[in-house]
């Protein structure tokens, strides 16, 4: 009974992960907003030899940076984008969100030449049945794996995994736990 | 290097060794070819078909095009309507004007383009467009600064740079380190690159 519920979970967090892989792709059509920035102050700054665009709204009150890919939203209070090399980095309050799922963390980072999603500090990964959260969290789409690190806890609706290291490979719908793990269930 | 040349085509403009034309006030020359020469080296040459001055102000108007000449070759050219010239106030105004360098890198278009030459600024105080070094830029309002080379970009703008569209409400881009600060709300688009 369990696993049958701890399958599906995870069915859907592989199926969440797998589309993050689609933020930073090339052949997409993105869009980038900032907004609440009064017409006085800095929105952002781009740098065309270095091919860098650079925003911190932290000090602007309701000022928001939002990334937009087709369904997937990453919001956060500042943001480094890369443009050579495709790689994104947004921090405080930083949120990535896909129809009913959710990832927010103090760093999300994504590395477009490698195809890495990676988040740090604070992780919950958050869908409709349960909530993942870890200190780190490596999503890697060449190997459709998401490894996650350091006080790694799965609550969903009648129990509770916590451990140190947690690997789901998303393709096999396999889940690995390295070290001690422990468990606790409801009885229902 | 866009402000520079600007900066020296209108400050050779306002600034022209000899006056464009030495004329009483209140005269008026027609089918003119005015050449402006330093050291002997042409350096603009314009063909209007009415030259008038009145007092300090010079109107030419049916103006063919003004060319200007980098070691004696043409390199910029630029078409307006008219082109008035006050010499006190050292004011270059043009009139449906298009800026341009002959290889086609270089283009600015506007309705009305102001140079102040104690200011060292080329103003357009409605939409411009300016293409240049691959940037189309599009605002309600542009001023060059040319001693900061300095774009000052004010309302709608927009500038797409390759598959990157910015759209802002205010924008300064420093041609010297090719850096945009952008003002106010943002919003970027990035669009799918052409498969070639």
């Amino acid at each position: 009974m369990m696993s049958r519920k701890l399958a599906a979970l995870f069915m859907l967090a592989a199926v969440a992960l797998g589309s993050c892989g689609a933020v930073g792709a090339q052949s997409q059509v993105g869009t980038l907003e900032i907004t609440g920035v009064p017409p006085e102050m800095s929105a952002g700054r781009y740098d065309r030899q270095a091919g860098v665009f650079f925003a911190d709204v932290r000090e602007i009150p309701g000022a928001l940076i939002t990334v937009k890919l087709e369904d997937v939203e990453v919001v956060g209070k500042t943001l480094e984008w890369r443009t050579d090399d495709n790689y994104l980095i947004m921090t405080v309050d930083a949120r990535l969100t896909k129809e009913d799922f959710t990832l927010s963390g103090d760093v999300v980072e994504y590395f477009g030449e490698t195809k890495r999603l990676v988040s740090e500090g604070h992780v919950e990964v958050m869908t409709e049945d349960a909530t993942v959260s870890a200190d780190h969290l490596d999503y890697d789409e060449e190997t459709d794996q998401a490894l996650f690190t350091g006080q790694v806890k799965v609550v969903f609706s009648d129990g509770v995994l916590s451990g140190e290291r947690f690997l789901m490979l998303l393709e096999q719908s396999e889940l690995q736990f390295f070290g001690s793990f422990q468990g606790e269930f409801k009885d229902e | 290097m866009v402000a520079a040349v600007i900066y020296l085509v209108f400050r050779s403009f306002v600034q022209p060794p000899p006056p464009p034309v030495a004329v009483p006030p209140s005269v008026q020359l027609l089918e003119s070819r005015l050449i402006g020469r330093q050291d002997g080296e042409r350096q603009w040459e314009i063909l209007a078909k009415s030259v008038l001055q009145t007092g300090d102000v010079v109107t030419l108007t049916d103006l063919d095009e003004i060319i200007m000449f980098q070691d004696g070759e043409p390199y910029l050219a630029i078409d307006a309507d008219r082109a008035i010239w006050d010499r006190t106030r050292d004011v270059l105004e043009l009139q449906n004007s298009v800026v341009g360098d002959l290889d086609g890198g270089f283009r600015l278009e506007s309705d009305v383009l102001f140079w102040n030459g104690t200011e060292e600024t080329l103003t357009s105080p409605g939409p411009a467009l300016m293409l240049w070094d691959g940037l189309e830029i599009r605002a309600a309002e542009m001023v060059l600064e040319s001693k900061e080379n300095l774009l000052y970009l004010k309302g709608d703008v927009q500038i797409r740079d390759g598959s990157m569209a910015w759209i802002a409400e205010q924008a300064v881009y420093d041609l010297d380190h090719e850096r945009m600060d952008f003002y106010g709300s943002l919003i970027l688009k990035q669009e799918a690159e052409d498969d070639e």
